[in-house]
């Protein structure tokens, strides 16, 4: 790939900030799938 | 009769007052005449679409009709497969993609009396909002060229606007059913993840995919999508809920249905004249009886920096080999944007869908506690110059195409039902557009809401001089 690599990783660090400063408090029990039950109208066990 | 909606043309084949054969013909000799200065075609299938065309004339002079959709003539991005045709997804290889079975939305299209006129031109690999192609062509606006008609489903918006196609299907990963709609001045749909199969059509993030139709009216897109919707055992993440009969609930009253304009974020920045004509939208609503009120929304670039994430991730591992072995065949724009998800961790990809979860479920419970749609502006400026959205390196490019659709990414992370609506034009006769977000599986609501604002204003019945 000819991509700078600089701009790649500052690209991927930024995304990786992202989602670090968001997750933190993520309960245990979230899942993927939860997205899914979210769409239609089902509540996902709320145990962290 | 290039410049009708489905259901009139329809009704005139039904009535046998012009036959399939005639309006796929029609079709044909506009594309001929015109397609050289718009590109919205890859592929275009005059001998098979004409074969067909005859057929559904035979089966009509038998008395027999496939539908609401017998004879009317259709295209769809070329990221489907439709069996006899080739796929090349907007990439420089005329058969990039290869399905063992034909793409379930053309094939429902094609059972209900659909011709299948070819396959349309796309931003490569559909990683891009603007609609530029260096293998296939610049997709050009019907209603400006020189400027872009939006992408990825670039030849999508731009075959209806410009008279080419009925009605054609779309793909949208990050707003590449809406941001060309918006360009182009027709109606768009991204409808709830779920709710159309995408099997046989070429994944870009199997998370954050979904198909849709787009149309010259609301109307026809309620039609093309109780043809489209419903579970399909071809695809793992299609929704078992039943399709309801969305056109039959169109012309229900909106009166009353609490519609939010949000007060942050998504008018931060935007072009004047967009932002006053999506606000007077609102107004027109507000008119026709909805309870239009400001809402506060969760902020999109969390929803943004999700998604990115999830689909970076996806398209690095799903185009993984065509990125490794010919990088060179690739728009530097698209091998950059590649590029970011073959480094991001596990971990983050994890964490990230576990976030989604999370998001939706906030921003169902919030938001939609108190309205029953959104409006909001579906790109911050009309659609701009083909050259200036080029131009600079490639980096500039990258970010260029971040802002262009950031009012569309938010609501694939949150796979929730979006349509582009037209509601009027620049000073300088570029569409302008809104869209409506409504809740999960409730396209209805949202058509509901485009098609009376369709109703009560006439920007739909434009179309560009070309």
């Amino acid at each position: 790939m000819n991509a700078p690599e600089s701009r790649v990783s500052a690209d991927v660090a930024g995304l990786a900030a992202a989602v670090e400063r968001v997750a933190a408090d993520l309960a245990i029990a979230e899942e993927p799938a939860g997205f899914v039950l979210a769409l239609e109208g089902e509540s996902p066990t709320e145990t962290a | 009769m290039t410049g009708w909606t489905i259901q009139t043309l329809a009704r005139a084949i039904a009535a046998r007052k012009i036959s399939p054969v005639e309006a796929t013909q029609a079709c044909l000799d506009r594309i001929a005449r015109l397609d050289g200065r718009v590109h919205a075609f890859i592929t275009v299938d005059a001998d098979g679409a004409l074969a067909a065309a005859r057929a559904l004339e035979a089966e009509l002079a038998a008395g027999r009709s496939r539908g609401s959709l017998h004879g009317v003539p259709l295209a769809y991005k070329d990221l489907c497969h439709v069996p006899g045709l080739p796929t090349s997804c907007g990439t420089k290889t005329r058969e990039y993609f290869t399905s063992p079975v034909e793409c379930t939305a053309v094939a429902r299209l094609r059972e209900a009396g659909a011709v299948t006129l070819g396959k349309l031109n796309m931003t490569e690999l559909a990683m891009g909002p603007f609609g530029d192609n260096a293998h296939h062509g610049d997709v050009h606006n019907p209603w400006k060229t020189g400027h872009c008609a939006g992408g990825s489903s670039s030849g999508s918006a731009a075959a209806v606007a410009a008279g080419f196609a009925l009605a054609t299907l779309g793909s949208d990963t990050g707003g590449s059913i809406r941001l060309p709609a918006a360009c182009c001045g027709v109606a768009g749909l991204k409808p709830t993840y779920g709710r159309v199969s995408r099997a046989g059509a070429m994944p870009l993030s199997w998370s954050m995919d979904h198909l849709g139709p787009l149309t010259r009216t609301v109307a026809d897109a309620a039609l093309i999508l109780e043809i489209v919707a419903g579970h399909d055992p071809r695809d793992a993440t299609s929704s078992r809920r039943g399709v309801p009969y969305y056109l039959r609930m169109l012309e229900s009253p909106i009166a009353g249905l609490r519609v939010g304009v949000p007060e942050n974020h998504y008018f931060d920045g935007i072009d004047t004249e967009m932002a006053a004509t999506v606000r007077a939208a609102a107004e027109i609503l507000a008119g026709l009886g909805a309870l239009v009120a400001p809402v506060r929304v969760p902020d999109p670039r969390t929803l943004i920096d999700v998604g990115n994430v999830i689909s970076r991730s996806e398209a690095a591992a799903l185009h993984a080999r065509l990125a490794r072995e010919r990088p060179h065949e690739l728009q530097p724009a698209v091998r950059a944007r590649l590029e970011i998800g073959f480094h991001i961790s596990a971990h983050d990809y994890l964490q990230a869908l576990r976030l989604r979860s999370r998001l939706a479920r906030e921003f169902i419970t919030e938001v939609f506690a108190d309205v029953d749609a959104l409006v909001a502006p579906v790109i911050p400026e009309p659609a701009p110059a083909l050259e200036a959205v080029k131009s600079g390196s490639v980096d500039e490019f990258v970010a260029r195409m971040g802002r262009f659709s950031r009012l569309t990414r938010p609501f694939n992370t949150l796979g929730l039902p979006a349509l582009t609506v037209p509601c009027g034009f620049s000073s300088d006769g570029r569409p302008l557009a809104l869209q409506i977000v409504g809740r999960a599986f409730d396209e209805a609501t949202t058509l509901r809401l485009g098609h009376a604002y369709q109703q009560a204003t006439a920007w739909h019945l434009e179309g560009p001089r070309l």
